[in-house]
């Protein structure tokens, strides 16, 4: 079994992310689509060649293309979302910040 | 412990509930006395806050500064009576489905029973509800993933409507990720630690206005997907505890 390193490297990332959820330093619903991906990465280990019926099914002749293809677009969407993600929390800091220093105004002109 | 001794607080989270929180507070006062009522407005854009001014001083309301959710406004709501040290919380929808009578009923079962967690429960006996088609089938599934978990018949784990006792609500106000839909995953976490749950039968209306978070078909199908999974990961995260 020449994929035996890839099946043990995503058991190893899927017992990782348990592991993390269970001392609480992930949350559920982030984890899910980490889980996702390792376990299309052990699929992809356990039965290297669905990737050649898949790329055979799209008509990508050189099949590793194809994951290359996939990773690069998971990737990219990945770090889109993050973005966007990050985008989110500093408008919500901000804002957050703004009512707090409003909040400590009125505390300190009650004095 | 005496129904009218015991502090109650009612939370409702409301997002752009202008049409019915009115009614919703005036029919709360009516049924269950003596109990306070929190409204978490989650950043409403529409009177929402205006109609809940107009309940009197004696609702307490929360205005969010940003848009959080559902889950994120009852956590709100829940660390709101931790903090003021209330006996009881009962959760309740603002879109009028849940009835104030029925909480009430909710209520007594947990002072009598001594419960920590009372369900209301739309399923346990025939009240004629009719719920969409997915939901009907998330219901039925997360009912047969909490019996095989935990060998637990709950008929009704999707519901809002509940009522929380002292130590539950203190367990969720301390909850770093508290789940984005605090539903059945949230309820294997708590059967699994052995906090007392009880379903009471309630009926409820169906709804007048307005859109549910689950309606549509993606929605519940990602929903039904994610609750499935989290419900998984809950089951692994305590069977593994309880080997160490």
């Amino acid at each position: 079994m020449n994929n035996l390193p890839f099946i043990i490297i995503a058991l190893i990332v899927i017992c990782y992310i348990i592991s993390s959820i269970r001392r609480e330093k992930l949350s559920v619903s982030i984890s899910f689509a980490w889980v996702l991906f390792c376990i299309a990465m052990l699929i992809l280990a356990i039965f290297p060649y669905s990737l050649d019926w898949f790329a055979g099914l799209l008509g990508i002749s050189y099949p590793p293309a194809l994951l290359l293809i996939i990773c690069v677009a998971i990737l990219f969407v990945m770090s889109f979302v993050q973005d966007k993600k990050i985008d989110e929390l500093e408008q919500k800091i901000t804002n957050t910040t703004e009512e707090l220093n409003i909040l400590k105004a009125k505390k300190n002109g009650k004095k | 412990m005496d129904v009218m001794k015991a502090r109650t607080i009612v939370v409702i989270p409301a997002y752009n509930e202008a049409e019915t929180i009115g009614d919703v507070i005036a029919s709360i006062k009516k049924e269950i006395r003596g109990a306070d009522i929190l409204v978490v407005n989650d950043c409403s854009s529409d009177d929402t806050e205006l109609k809940i001014r107009c309940g009197g001083g004696s609702v307490i309301y929360i205005n969010n500064i940003h848009n959080m959710g559902y889950a994120m406004s009852i956590q709100t709501g829940i660390k709101y009576a931790k903090e003021n040290d209330y006996d009881y919380v009962i959760q309740m929808d603002a879109d009028g489905q849940h009835l104030a009578a029925e909480a009430k009923k909710l209520l007594d079962a947990a002072i009598s029973k001594k419960a920590d967690i009372v369900l209301g429960s739309r399923f346990k006996v025939d009240t004629g509800y009719k719920s969409p088609f997915f939901r009907r089938i998330g219901t039925k599934l997360f009912e047969f993933l909490i019996k095989i978990f935990c060998n637990k018949t709950i008929k009704d784990p999707l519901t809002g409507m509940q009522v929380l006792g002292r130590k539950v609500v203190s367990y969720y106000s301390e909850l770093g990720a508290y789940p984005e839909y605090p539903d059945a995953g949230l309820l294997i976490e708590m059967i699994m630690k052995k906090y007392k749950i009880v379903e009471v039968p309630v009926k409820m209306k169906q709804r007048k206005t307005g859109t549910s978070m689950h309606d549509g078909i993606l929605s519940p199908i990602s929903y039904m997907i994610r609750q499935f999974y989290s419900c998984v990961i809950v089951f692994i995260k305590f069977v593994g505890r309880k080997y160490e």
